[in-house]
């Protein structure tokens, strides 16, 4: 008792207005903004891949595996921030064993599991089989037998069996491509169709949600792209970096739009809940939406990679502009999903007040554990890229 | 048939049989974990409830208490705290009622603990009595100058504003600043000692504000006027003005 009341009182200084004693405290915290957030990484990054195969862009080839690879490492820690917050994750695989059907939430799990096992890991493994083959014939030791049991003890690599994996991985991809949709425009439906809240509740936001989730999978790959070349001492490839950067830029202008009708919208409709959220957003969210998510997460951004394209900048100075770009526009797409998630609880539901979210530091909810959730993709992709280096000179002949 | 079987792929065999093994390996856990009892009247287990029954008390209830603290039962129940539970305040204390002196319930001495329910909030209904505990008394905890169990201000407050400090904020800035509370309220003293007991009086009539602002009324020259007869006859003037704040739009 004496802890909540420690945790109450301070708040209780900082409310304004008019508030139901229940909006006082925040329920979905910082985890809850990381869940959108690498759902999203992971889409993005999976439609980035869905463009080499589908559209057959060249320039981008090298990137296909690290995306792939990627978005499979988001993945598996995607789900973790949900059950950090529920609490009792051991009794998690209960969704899938009692289905039910009218809660949106409780069918995430199939949403997750069709994605995981019928597109992404199966695309991953139709691409790499014959790599895989070879690599373990080759291998002594348990290497050998991880990548025997990957392969699923698999033999064949015939013109005929390797002609076949080339069509299975476009086949894969294509269902991927709508799947990828759904999941991320899921994640966007289930705050979108909440329809008490005014600040969530938007047909646009699934869609919304889907191209900024584009938008940061692009940089993600980019800067991976980035950092892990240089580090096998391998020349960055300006082409694919070029072409990397403009799809970045023209899926921003797309999301940019998009998060401009949806305001200007709002803004024309002037329900009663205009007034609330206008000093939401001039008060307790400038920074974040302002400063942070418009100005340095898009709108610089933007102008930089339009400058260099303008201008033909030097390769150097191009590399440079496109990194930074794509680290502000990580950031600014995590603020997006704060202010969706954080933004829409911290106004009353009267429309006449507004509370705080005052973050823990520690606990399973707390600010370490997010930072750790953050880190843990990455260290899941260095294994991965370990156990099925995405390089082109690992492949075969 | 065997020439088909041939010409099917080898991986899609070999990833048929690890769906196959994975649907088996459904069934099987599906049929072995979800419980008998499960969808009986809902979609949870039925035994649930009686489990939930079963969980392990921890709040003995008000009624307990009055067997060995009845002093402070009835001092409680005449004070303005008689609709509060004792565990409010004191703490999950089953295991007190059970061995007194082993387990000691909590006592919340510090400032911040009463403000959780009577920091001012101005969702909270009017006449509630709130404070705004940075200026309120600082520096001293609440029980030195209220006793809990029979919690009323240490002396009768001279002023409305001690209680209605919100309406009082709000005309002092409002036209009718320089009107006092008394004119438009008729207070008894007894009001300030149980105010619920001594309710004052409200103005119910339109022309109790036409006293001033009627036309012809005996009230200095600088109060706006208006025509009583046309200014709106059908509505009581505070439909419109909220008297604390009168304005005119
Ligand atoms: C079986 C008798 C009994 C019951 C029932 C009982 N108490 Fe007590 N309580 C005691 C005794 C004895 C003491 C010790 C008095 C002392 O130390 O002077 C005590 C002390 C306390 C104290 C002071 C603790 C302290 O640290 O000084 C509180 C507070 C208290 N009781 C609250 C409660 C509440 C609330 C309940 C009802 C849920 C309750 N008691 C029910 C016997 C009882
Ligand atoms: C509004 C909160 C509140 C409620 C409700 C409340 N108490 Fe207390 N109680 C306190 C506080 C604070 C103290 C400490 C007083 C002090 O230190 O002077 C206290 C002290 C006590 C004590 C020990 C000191 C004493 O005065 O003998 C007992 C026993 C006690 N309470 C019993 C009860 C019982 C029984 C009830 C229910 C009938 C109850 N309290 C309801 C806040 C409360
Ligand atoms: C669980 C909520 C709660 C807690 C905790 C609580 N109170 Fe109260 N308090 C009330 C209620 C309810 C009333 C009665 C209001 C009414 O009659 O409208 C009240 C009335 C009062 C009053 C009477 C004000 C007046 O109008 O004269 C005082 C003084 C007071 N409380 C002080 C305290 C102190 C001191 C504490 C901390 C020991 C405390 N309260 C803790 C709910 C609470
Ligand atoms: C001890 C605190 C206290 C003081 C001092 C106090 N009041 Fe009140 N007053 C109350 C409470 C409590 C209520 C009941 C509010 C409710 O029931 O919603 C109330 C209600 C009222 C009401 C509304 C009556 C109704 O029918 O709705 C008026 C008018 C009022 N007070 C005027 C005054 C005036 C004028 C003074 C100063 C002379 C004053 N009060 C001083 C506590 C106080
Ligand atoms: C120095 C003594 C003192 C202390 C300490 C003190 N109060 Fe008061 N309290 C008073 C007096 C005197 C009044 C009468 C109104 C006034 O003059 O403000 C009062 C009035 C109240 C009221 C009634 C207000 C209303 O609108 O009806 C509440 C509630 C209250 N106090 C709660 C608390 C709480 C909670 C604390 C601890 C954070 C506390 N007091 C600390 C002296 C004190
Ligand atoms: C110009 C006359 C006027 C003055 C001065 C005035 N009131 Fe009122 N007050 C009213 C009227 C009229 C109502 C009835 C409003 C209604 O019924 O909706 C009212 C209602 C109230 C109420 C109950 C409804 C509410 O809004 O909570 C309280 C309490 C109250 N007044 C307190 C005060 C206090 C305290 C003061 C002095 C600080 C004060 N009033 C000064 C005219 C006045
Ligand atoms: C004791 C005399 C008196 C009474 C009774 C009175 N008023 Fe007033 N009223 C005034 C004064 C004085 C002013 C301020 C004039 C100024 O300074 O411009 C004023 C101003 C106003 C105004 C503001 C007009 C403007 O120019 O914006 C309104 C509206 C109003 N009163 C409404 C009411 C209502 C409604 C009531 C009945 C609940 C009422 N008054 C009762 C004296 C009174
Ligand atoms: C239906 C709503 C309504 C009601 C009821 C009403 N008023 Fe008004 N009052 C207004 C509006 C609107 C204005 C401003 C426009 C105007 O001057 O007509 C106003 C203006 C005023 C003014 C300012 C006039 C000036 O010249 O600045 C006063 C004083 C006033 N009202 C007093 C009263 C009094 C006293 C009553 C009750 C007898 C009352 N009103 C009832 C709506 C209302």
């Amino acid at each position: 008792m004496e802890e909540l009341v420690q945790h109450l009182t301070p708040i209780l200084k900082e409310i304004t207005g008019y508030i139901f004693p229940n909006e006082v405290e925040l329920h979905w915290g910082i985890l809850i903004v990381l869940y959108p957030y690498l759902t999203g990484l992971v889409a993005g990054a999976f439609i980035l891949a869905s463009l080499v195969k589908v559209f057959n862009v060249k320039e981008l080839q090298p990137t296909y595996r690290i995306a792939m690879l990627t978005a499979l490492a988001f993945l598996i820690v995607a789900p973790l921030p949900l059950l950090g917050h529920l609490g009792h994750p051991e009794k998690s695989y209960e969704i899938f064993l009692t289905p039910n059907t009218t809660s949106a939430m409780a069918m995430f799990g199939f949403v997750y599991a069709w994605y995981l096992m019928a597109v992404l890991l199966l695309e991953i493994w139709f691409d790499y089989r014959r790599d895989i083959i070879l690599w373990a014939s080759k291998e002594k030791g348990i290497k050998k037998w991880i990548h025997k049991i990957v392969s699923l003890f698999s033999k064949d690599i015939s013109e005929k069996a390797i002609h076949f994996d080339k069509k299975s991985v476009k086949i894969v991809t294509i269902i991927g491509i709508p799947s990828a949709f759904l999941l991320h425009g899921y994640v966007g439906f289930i705050f979108g169709s909440i329809k008490a809240n005014p600040w969530w509740s938007s047909v646009l936001m699934p869609i919304v949600f889907l191209f900024s989730a584009i938008v940061s999978g692009i940089a993600l790959v980019l800067i991976i792209y980035m950092v892990v070349t240089p580090l096998r001492s391998k020349p960055i490839q300006m082409d694919c970096l070029d072409k990397l950067a403009s799809y970045l830029f023209y899926v921003m202008i797309i999301d940019f739009s998009l998060e401009a009708l949806d305001f200007i919208h709002r803004i024309y409709e002037s329900e009663e809940s205009i007034k609330i959220l206008s000093e939401l957003v001039s008060g307790k969210l400038f920074v974040s939406l302002v400063v942070i998510q418009l100005l340095m997460g898009m709108l610089i951004p933007l102008a930089s990679i339009a400058a260099t394209k303008i201008f033909k900048a030097p390769s150097e100075l191009k590399k440079m502009v496109y990194f930074i770009a794509a680290i502000l526009v990580e950031i600014g797409i995590f603020t997006t999903r704060w202010n969706i998630v954080i933004g829409g609880q911290l106004f009353s539901k009267s429309l006449r007040g507004l509370t705080v979210y005052k973050m823990t530091f520690f606990g399973l909810e707390g600010f370490l554990a997010a930072i750790g959730i953050l880190i843990l993709p990455f260290i899941i992709l260095f294994i991965l890229m370990k156990l099925l280096p995405p390089w082109e000179e690992a492949r075969n002949p | 048939m065997k020439n088909f079987l041939a010409k099917i792929p080898e991986q899609v065999k070999r990833l048929s049989v690890l769906l196959v093994i994975l649907v088996i390996v459904f069934i099987v856990v599906r049929s072995t974990l979800i419980p008998n009892d499960f969808g009986k009247i809902g979609h949870y287990r039925a035994s649930a409830v009686q489990n939930i029954a079963n969980n392990e008390l921890h709040y003995a209830g008000q009624e307990v208490c009055v067997d060995c603290h009845d002093d402070i039962v009835a001092i409680k129940t005449k004070g303005y705290h008689k609709n509060l539970s004792c565990e409010v305040c004191h703490g999950p204390s089953i295991k007190h009622t059970e061995s007194p002196d082993e387990f000691k319930p909590q006592i919340q001495r510090n400032r911040s603990f009463c403000p959780t329910c009577h920091e001012y909030l101005p969702s909270r209904p009017t006449g509630f009595p709130q404070i705004v505990s940075a200026s309120h008394n600082p520096r001293k905890i609440c029980v030195s100058c209220h006793n809990p169990h029979n919690p009323v201000p240490p002396v009768t407050p001279k002023g409305c504003e001690a209680c209605h400090a919100e309406i009082a904020a709000t005309k002092s800035l409002s036209f009718h600043s320089e009107i006092p509370c008394t004119k438009c309220h008729v207070a008894n003293e007894k009001h300030k000692l149980s105010p619920r007991d001594n309710l004052p009086t409200k103005p119910t009539t339109r022309e109790f504000c036409g006293q001033c602002h009627a036309e012809d009324a005996n009230s200095p020259k600088d109060i706006p006027r208006i025509n009583m007869a046309t200014h709106e006859p059908r509505y009581v003037c505070w439909q419109c003005h909220y008297p604390h704040l009168p304005e005119a739009q």
